[in-house]
């Protein structure tokens, strides 16, 4: 179920699982884009020279992700603000899962906090913060 | 919150003060390949033609200017990417040209078993080219202090 109103946004609820793709080729391509020309995002084997488990994906990108599992459950809905710590690496070409919760609704001003976290198939959080976002009232 | 008699100084010094700018076009090509990678659908992401037509929120934390500190900051150790943060006041016009200002925001420390750590956290504050204010942009930065 979409969100369209924040009546209907349930305190504790989780989102909707979100399995972003962190293939090498997004990877690459989202660093040349940025112009983050570094081999850390474009070669595995060059990034574990550098000491990381494997080419990475860019802590951006990891939050632009977060943002995206918002936008797929409550499509309306706009960010306010988001705030990300980068626990440990999220590695190219390995699966992952983008989680929230529900953790605070304010109806008189509209907007919803969320937790949100980047897991990897291990269930290791490497990326964790918070959102807050407007989810307009349903007239 | 009380702070070591260093990072004191270095808060009095630096906080508040803007020290780069830079102006930014906004390019949609790049917009909207940057919210497709990160799994957007929405149109107002993707579609040049829709009436609100915007880059992805967190499309401002990609946008850098040419220095992350202030001249003069001491180098504690190497730099690691800690985390970012972005606030959106209004939404980002593809096709538009925007300034951002940097200043230091915060400067603070956590000492674990290793030693210090030392945290700074930049933020890019971001104008319209009418003034109007967009968006902040905030990396937070660790070093490891060096023994």
């Amino acid at each position: 179920m979409t969100i369209s109103s924040i009546s209907d946004v349930e305190f504790g609820e989780e989102l909707p699982v979100f399995e972003p793709d962190t293939s090498l080729e997004t990877v690459k391509t989202f660093a040349k884009i940025i112009g983050w020309g570094g081999a850390r995002f474009s070669d595995h084997e060059a990034a574990r020279k550098e000491g990381f488990p494997g080419a990475i994906v860019p802590g951006i990108l990891s939050q632009g992700y977060l943002v995206a599992m918002i936008h797929q459950w409550a499509p309306q809905a706009e960010i306010k603000q988001i705030d990300t710590i980068f626990r440990a690496a999220v590695v190219a070409d390995e699966s992952h899962q983008i989680t929230g919760v529900v953790t605070d609704i304010n109806e008189d001003e509209n907007l919803v906090e969320i937790d949100i976290t980047v897991v990897n198939s291990k269930g290791e959080t490497r990326v964790f913060g918070t959102a807050s976002v407007e989810i307009a009232c349903e007239k | 919150m009380d702070f070591d008699k260093d990072i004191s100084e270095l808060r009095e010094k630096f906080l508040n003060d803007d020290f780069d700018e830079q102006t930014f076009e906004i390019d949609p090509v790049n917009t909207i390949e940057y919210a497709k990678l990160c799994g957007e659908t929405a149109s107002r992401f993707l579609d040049p033609e829709d009436e609100n037509f915007q880059a992805s929120p967190t499309y401002v934390a990609s946008l850098t200017g040419s220095r992350s500190l202030p001249k003069g900051f001491p180098r504690f150790g190497v730099g690691m990417d800690a985390g970012k943060g972005v606030e959106c006041f209004r939404p980002l016009r593809p096709g538009s040209t925007i300034t951002g200002r940097t200043h230091l925001h915060d400067i603070y420390t956590k000492t674990g078993r290793s030693g210090r750590m030392v945290f700074t956290v930049s933020r890019i504050e971001f104008f319209d080219e009418a003034g109007a204010h967009l968006a902040n942009s905030d990396s937070r930065i660790v070093m490891r202090e060096k023994r």
